[in-house]
């Protein structure tokens, strides 16, 4: 006898007893930069084991998904690594607060059979790499800046971003500020038309890490963090002072150091100009609604953010983060304490 | 003379054992492919699968360990809650279309069932962000369930109206002859022998929303807890697998391996179900 009535009775009952058996703590929900992912996991899993009673779930959908996500209201808070312009403000329609939440390098990785780490490549090359004239890992332009290495006569793919990345920006705010060709060729953006032939696009981060490590002769832009954790090759690059340097903590630092003053319309460390610094470094923003949508979310929003920007920084520079320098920590928390309960 | 007639036999006899031999091995090669797919998913995903692994939430990167405990938890709460509301919904549209709508209206009914049927995955799941998450301002299981629901319905409504099509007219004839009314014939008569053939669909279309993993990108959004409120954003297991396969982290390659070994198993379990108890339909009620 077949009774439809029952078994759906019978289904949602079982439902019902499901449901109690286990205690719901207030869960906030975040989404966007790939960039932030890493630290974040680790920062907000800390954090739920001394406040048992908030979850953070945070989603790495990319920058701009993060944006739009936030914009519609769908998640507590955004992240990005480019702060919302004007534009997407307007578009947005409520009032919002950037914060600085994490400080990183982007490295150039590649993957090429036999050759470790520390390919020396200068700013043109990498233009040239990125705009598609420079196609060949034996080029001349490359040979002469590694004298001893034995490049392959293989072709270059270049590996991008495919969904909205501040991962893209911060790396195409970089050649624009070196290239006067991919300025006005390309230029900056979230996301762009890449110019190379021969270019994949990966999604997120992870997706172009993976990507890299998967296509021999492959060279793409990857936040430190994933780069150091995949244990994957990546260049010294050269930069506005003419060394050559990895991203490393203190190298990023040393980028920060030179713009002590930041704000969410005044951002870009990209290029700078001293010695130590490591050329393509840039902050990871979190978007903080000023009145959140889920008046009940807003306290536990408030006071996890303040960990965020403060004692969280602890456990960045394990991950490949720097820590927020502390001028910047400090205009960070006077900024979040506008949020309104 | 006899000796051409021998040859054009013979050339009948080779060309005949040429075809059935082609369609053979290419029959062979599609069990093969089959066979790969799942021996590589098992050699691939048979280290990361213990108890732990489902029974644990992920860890953060760095942190080893970790499991899909809470994204087979949010499957089963998602599927089944999408199942509560297809199964009536296409369960009583099959019906309705088999038994009850005039002829013009039956075949729209039908032609849109395919529509739908055919209608990509993802654009279901746009559809379900754009009527329950955006104008709600949060991520839910429920809009996952929903988006499952919408996949699952034609499924459910073309194979109820062919089960019920399978139920001989005799049968029917001799319910009303018995002085049956409409309801009672369609309830104690057709619907029973109909039952093996509907609970087939029924599986088949979770086994197909199984392995779905585009409608959940909008719509249950992932979670790293043990979530159990369907109205916010939950953990499901092929949102997982994805998440992994494309990280660049060798730990989340192997669970996402893992992952995808534990589907594969549910969606065949699921499958042999469908084929015993249609195989039953056809001994057991008439």
């Amino acid at each position: 006898m077949f009774r439809p009535i029952r078994f759906l009775a019978g289904s949602a009952i079982a439902l019902g007893f499901a449901l109690p058996a286990f205690a719901a703590p207030l869960a906030l929900t975040g989404a966007g930069s790939t960039f932030d992912y890493p630290l974040f996991s680790r920062i907000f899993y800390e954090y739920s084991q001394k406040n048992p009673s908030v979850t953070v779930n945070y989603q790495s959908i990319g920058s701009g998904g993060g944006i739009e996500q936030f914009s519609q209201k769908t998640v507590d808070f955004g992240a990005s690594d480019v702060p919302m312009n004007a534009k997407e403000l307007a578009r947005a329609g409520f009032p919002v607060i950037q914060v600085p939440v994490a400080l990183g390098g982007e490295g150039i990785a590649y993957h090429l059979p036999h050759i470790k780490k520390g390919l020396k490549i200068t700013p043109d090359v990498l233009a040239g790499i990125f705009l598609g004239t420079i196609t060949k890992w034996n080029d001349p332009a490359l040979a002469k800046l590694n004298p001893g290495v034995k490049l392959p006569k293989m072709p270059i793919t270049v590996v991008h971003r495919s969904d909205g990345s501040g991962t893209t920006y911060i790396f195409t705010d970089y050649l624009s500020a070196v290239s006067p060709q991919w300025l006005a060729k390309v230029g900056r953006g979230k996301s762009v038309s890449w110019p190379a032939a021969s270019s994949v696009g990966g999604k997120g981060n992870e997706g172009v890490a993976g990507l890299v490590q998967q296509t021999p002769g492959a060279i793409g832009y990857v936040e430190l963090a994933y780069l150091l954790s995949n244990d994957m090759s990546y260049a010294k690059l050269q930069n506005k002072a003419g060394q050559y340097v990895y991203p490393t903590l203190q190298t990023v630092a040393a980028a920060a150091a030179t713009k002590p003053e930041i704000s969410a319309t005044d951002f870009s460390i990209v290029n700078a100009a001293s010695p130590e610094s490591y050329p393509i470094s840039g902050y990871s923003w979190a978007l903080l609604p000023v009145t959140p949508a889920n008046a009940s979310h807003a306290a536990a929003l408030k006071t996890l953010f303040d960990w965020t920007v403060t004692k969280g920084q602890a456990d960045a520079a394990s991950i490949g983060y720097v820590p927020l320098p502390a001028n910047v920590q400090a205009t960070a928390v006077k900024d979040i304490a506008g949020m309104k309960e | 003379m006899s000796g051409a007639a021998l040859s054009f036999a013979n050339r009948r006899k080779f060309s005949n054992y040429a075809w059935v031999g082609l369609s053979a091995s290419l029959s062979v090669g599609i069990a093969a492919i089959l066979l790969l797919i799942v021996l590589y998913v098992v050699i691939s995903g048979i280290g990361a699968v213990n108890w732990a692994f489902l029974t644990q939430v992920p860890h953060p990167v760095g942190v080893p360990g970790g499991g899909v405990g809470n994204g087979i938890l949010g499957s089963t709460i998602i599927i089944g809650i999408a199942t509560l509301f297809a199964l009536p919904v296409g369960l009583l549209t099959g019906i309705y279309l088999t038994l009850f709508a005039p002829r013009p209206l039956a075949d729209v009914l039908r032609f849109a069932a395919d529509v739908l049927a055919s209608v990509p995955s993802i654009a279901i799941g746009l559809f379900a962000y754009e009527v329950l998450v955006a104008p709600f301002h949060h991520f839910s299981a429920l809009s996952a369930s929903f988006a499952f629901s919408v996949l699952m319905m034609p499924l459910i409504i073309r194979t109820t109206e062919s089960a019920i099509r399978l139920v001989p007219i005799d049968m029917r004839e001799a319910a009303v002859a018995l002085g049956a009314t409409e309801l009672q014939t369609l309830f104690r008569c057709i619907l029973v022998a109909a039952r093996p053939g509907i609970m087939t669909g029924l599986i088949l279309a979770v086994a197909r929303v199984t392995g779905e993993t585009a409608p959940l990108l909008f719509t249950a959004f992932g979670s790293q807890f043990w979530v159990v409120n369907p109205n916010q954003p939950m953990a499901e297991l092929s949102l997982q697998i994805f998440t992994y396969a494309i990280s660049p982290y060798k730990i989340w390659h192997d669970q996402a391996w893992g992952g995808a070994l534990l589907l594969i198993l549910a969606v065949l379990a699921l499958s042999l179900t469908a084929r015993l108890l249609f195989r039953g339909k056809t001994t057991a009620s008439l």
